[in-house]
């Protein structure tokens, strides 16, 4: 084949630019840190990107709620632990009021002080956390115990996603630990401790001392079942937190695996290529110059 | 016996011939970078031999020759690597204009990344996520209705930039034809040009080459069948090439279907492209120019008649085209499944909000079902340009339906929960019961490959299109060396005639001055 000055230049020119164009490539790669910068720059892993991405976003979206659950069920259990301390020391004077050895003055004693007790029982329905009422399911913007003491707790529960399809309840049903229907329809934890206050004041000892004892008995049984059920949820969250985390930790992983540009071998094709270029551009210097022109004369 | 003077004239017949070889390489040297140069080449000739036989001619031992003569001054070309670089071009002219659209597709979607519109609806789902955790703050139903805003801007700008591409790639295939019929003009004018120097026995090689230039040019933008109609009248030479006539290509890359330059005739059509109402290319216009009185009509060739190549062709593709009414092309589908996106998300999002309940509804509960659109479309419009969240929404964030029925509460956030299920459930309005996040994934992907498509032809193209570019440059380009080589030839040659008209003078010399003293 017969070669030219002007093949032998545009060849090198070529050469050269393609040399260029992969050292731009490779300075892309290292600055940005990503294996790609366009989706064409290989379709698979764009697309598998974008997935990551989003399941990367889901898991942190989870773990945000996971902290909203916990901090329900945390309150929610401190709460009803207070609760437990304050019906013991209920029944302790209920017990101590059944006696038939008291005074009037004593039995009046011991009803003003169960009265304040139901009073903290009320306030402990209606703890609010952040502006919520924990203790009234979804209806977190009313209390359940009104300022006249009715006690008008909501049904539906409290529920927060957790995980993709899972939606764990959060809240203490009040009515199950509050009471309701014990010993008669609507009969709650404050009607009852209002009905030994009643008994005692208007009779000057206990009249109906047993029946209020069982009731509160039930009331207390009520309210631990509740607890053990919020602790059987929160260790199903603790889990379902342990599981999130190692997805955090996988999600993450692939995301790199898929995207991240593996530096030590980027850096070795650039010097690669580095060495490649510098060649090309020695090779066009030599070549171009000579014609048999500088050797006539 | 020949004549006394004959060796004078054989010698100067040599020394003419070879000072015609030394300006012809002259020539070459000067014009060893004009683009679009063929060397040229003298064809030595021997002239006639003494005596020419015929029945009265002298009778002497053997002819002999009389000496040399130019004959043509050639270009060194071959018409088949033409042809070849020329299909080739015409391709590299396609996929150029083709991977340079996408690109900017590709830059205008940008993804994977923290900004594109797969991040963007990621947040707003979060946002909702937020909201179901807590629906009585305000603040996560601030974060909601910014998010949302976000949505819509993204998708508005995704669409808005898309439409101002395609606008751009309009104008460039309003400027391409322009150019293609500059081309054809000037080819004309060389057309006639050529048609009045070869009747007199001339070689304009370089209008030969110019239009040959010219035709290479052409070829990157359309792809172009090139025929020589007529042979040249008049005393022409037998190599003269006589006009040319310049064709568009038909689908099948062989039958020409319009003629841009007519060599017969010796007319330039003009050239422009034709739309629909939609604004969807749909032909080419090709009206001859100067138009006869007789033929007043233009003669439009239907879109998908013309071979798929040239820059040209690329853009169309791109822009978007008409095929048996529909739309098709890389912008106009992009374009239309981000409005069918928009529409289906909205249309899904909308009918889940509006089956909620927000928090001004707790007073006095409505019907199921009668709430307000969280999504709404700018008048007159829709998809993703028209789309806005709803005024409402705007007014006040307590519109938010995060509740459900029957007895909706103030913390029941099982809707937002739902809506946020949006991004992830089957959009009932797209084709295949795709979701938001498989839909959009396929339409990234698609362009993806496409553009990778168009990038991997093109350079596939260029490969080829350099490779016959080298095999023609082997054959038509000037070597410093060679004609160098070629110099010292003719000026030995060219000396050594001078030489022999000096031996002739002393030969003369002996038969004046000392014969027959």
């Amino acid at each position: 084949m017969r070669v030219t000055q002007g093949m032998l230049a545009n060849n090198s020119l070529r050469q050269i630019s393609s040399s260029y164009g992969r050292m731009g490539n490779l300075q892309d790669q290292l600055s940005t840190g990503k294996k790609i910068n366009r989706p064409s720059d290989d379709p698979v892993v764009a697309m598998k990107g974008m997935q990551y991405r989003t399941n990367l976003t889901e898991v942190e979206q989870y773990k945000r709620n996971l902290s909203e659950a916990y901090q329900w069920m945390e309150n929610s259990e401190g709460g009803i632990e207070h609760a437990t301390q304050v019906m013991q020391r209920a029944r302790e004077l209920l017990l101590q009021a059944k006696n038939g050895t008291n005074s009037a003055e004593d039995a009046k004693a011991i009803g003003v002080e169960i009265e304040q007790l139901k009073k903290d029982l009320q306030g402990v329905a209606n703890t609010q956390v952040a502006g919520r009422y924990i203790f009234n399911g979804t209806k977190t913007d009313s209390a359940p115990v009104d300022a006249s003491g009715t006690f008008n707790p909501a049904a539906a529960d409290y529920k927060i996603s957790v995980s993709k399809g899972v939606e764990l309840e959060v809240n203490v049903n009040a009515l199950e630990a509050f009471g309701g229907k014990i010993g008669g329809a609507g009969n709650n934890l404050f009607q009852t401790l209002q009905g030994i206050v009643d008994d005692i004041n208007t009779n000057g000892k206990m009249t109906k001392g047993d029946q209020l004892l069982s009731n509160l008995d039930e009331h207390f049984d009520k309210l631990n079942a509740e607890r053990a059920k919020l602790g059987a949820r929160y260790n199903r969250l603790e889990l379902i937190d342990d599981r999130i985390g190692q997805q955090e930790v996988t999600a993450n992983r692939i995301l790199s695996d898929n995207e991240d540009a593996d530096i030590e071998r980027v850096i070795t094709d650039l010097k690669m290529q580095e060495s490649v270029h510098r060649a090309a551009l020695s090779v066009s210097s030599r070549i171009i110059q000579p014609t048999l022109m500088d050797f006539l004369r | 016996m020949g004549s006394t003077f004959a060796g004078l004239e054989i010698s100067k017949r040599g020394m003419s011939a070879q000072q015609s070889a030394l300006y012809t390489t002259g020539q070459n040297i000067s014009n060893a970078n004009t683009p679009g140069y063929t060397r040229q080449r003298v064809t030595f000739k021997a002239t006639e031999a003494y005596p020419y036989p015929g029945l009265e001619m002298p009778k002497i031992p053997g002819q002999m020759g009389t000496g040399v003569e130019g004959d043509t001054v050639e270009r060194i070309r071959d018409k088949f690597l033409d042809t070849q670089y020329r299909g080739e071009n015409t391709k590299t002219g396609f996929y150029e204009a083709r991977s340079e659209a996408l690109l900017k597709m590709e830059e205008i979607l940008n993804e994977p990344s923290e900004a594109g519109l797969s991040k963007t609806m990621d947040r707003f789902w979060q946002s909702m996520q937020d909201l179901a955790a807590n629906p009585t703050n305000s603040g996560a139903r601030a974060v909601v209705q910014q998010r949302g805003i976000a949505v819509a801007d993204t998708f508005q700008y995704l669409s808005t930039s898309l439409k101002s591409v395609q606008k751009d790639l309009k104008t460039q295939m309003d400027t391409t034809a322009m150019q293609v019929e500059s081309i054809a003009t000037q080819l004309n004018n060389i057309n006639k040009q050529i048609s009045e120097v070869e009747p007199h026995g001339y070689l304009p090689n370089d209008l030969y080459d110019e239009r040959d230039r010219l035709i290479d040019t052409l070829s990157n933008l359309v792809p172009v069948k090139v025929s020589y109609p007529v042979k040249p009248g008049g005393n022409a030479l037998k190599v003269a090439e006589g006009v040319v006539t310049v064709e568009l290509v038909g689908k099948d890359g062989i039958t020409g279907v319009g003629k841009l330059v007519d060599g017969a005739n010796q007319t330039a059509a003009s050239f422009s492209v034709g739309y629909d109402a939609n604004g969807m290319v749909t032909s080419f216009k090709l009206d001859e120019v100067p138009d006869p009185p007789a033929n007043t009509d233009m003669k439009t060739i239907a879109i998908g008649d013309v071979q798929n190549t040239g820059k040209i062709q690329g853009l169309v593709q791109s822009h978007g085209y008409a095929d048996n009414g529909t739309s098709k092309g890389a912008y106009v589908e992009m374009i239309k499944d981000l409005d069918d996106l928009a529409n289906a998300f909205v249309q899904e999002f909308n009918s889940i909000h509006k089956a909620g309940y927000n928090l001004n509804q707790f007073k006095t509960p409505p019907a199921n079902g009668t709430g307000y659109d969280f999504f709404e479309f700018k008048s007159g419009k829709t998809g993703a340009e028209g789309i806005k969240v709803a005024d409402i929404i705007m007014t006040s964030t307590d519109y938010i339906a995060a509740a459900q029925g029957p007895t909706p509460t103030a913390g029941d956030g099982s809707n937002a929960l739902k809506l946020a299920e949006v991004k992830n459930g089957k959009l009932t309005a797209l084709p295949n019961s795709a979701t938001f996040q498989t839909f959009y994934e396929g339409m990234i992907g698609g362009m993806a490959v496409d553009s990778q498509e168009a990038e991997r032809m093109l350079n596939n193209t260029n490969t080829l299109k350099d490779s016959v570019e080298s095999r023609r440059q082997s054959i038509s380009a000037v070597s410093l060396d060679e004609e160098m080589t070629n110099m010292i030839q003719f000026q030995h040659a060219y000396n050594a005639s001078a030489r022999m008209i000096t031996m002739q003078d002393e030969l003369l010399d002996t038969i004046i001055n000392k014969m027959g003293l």
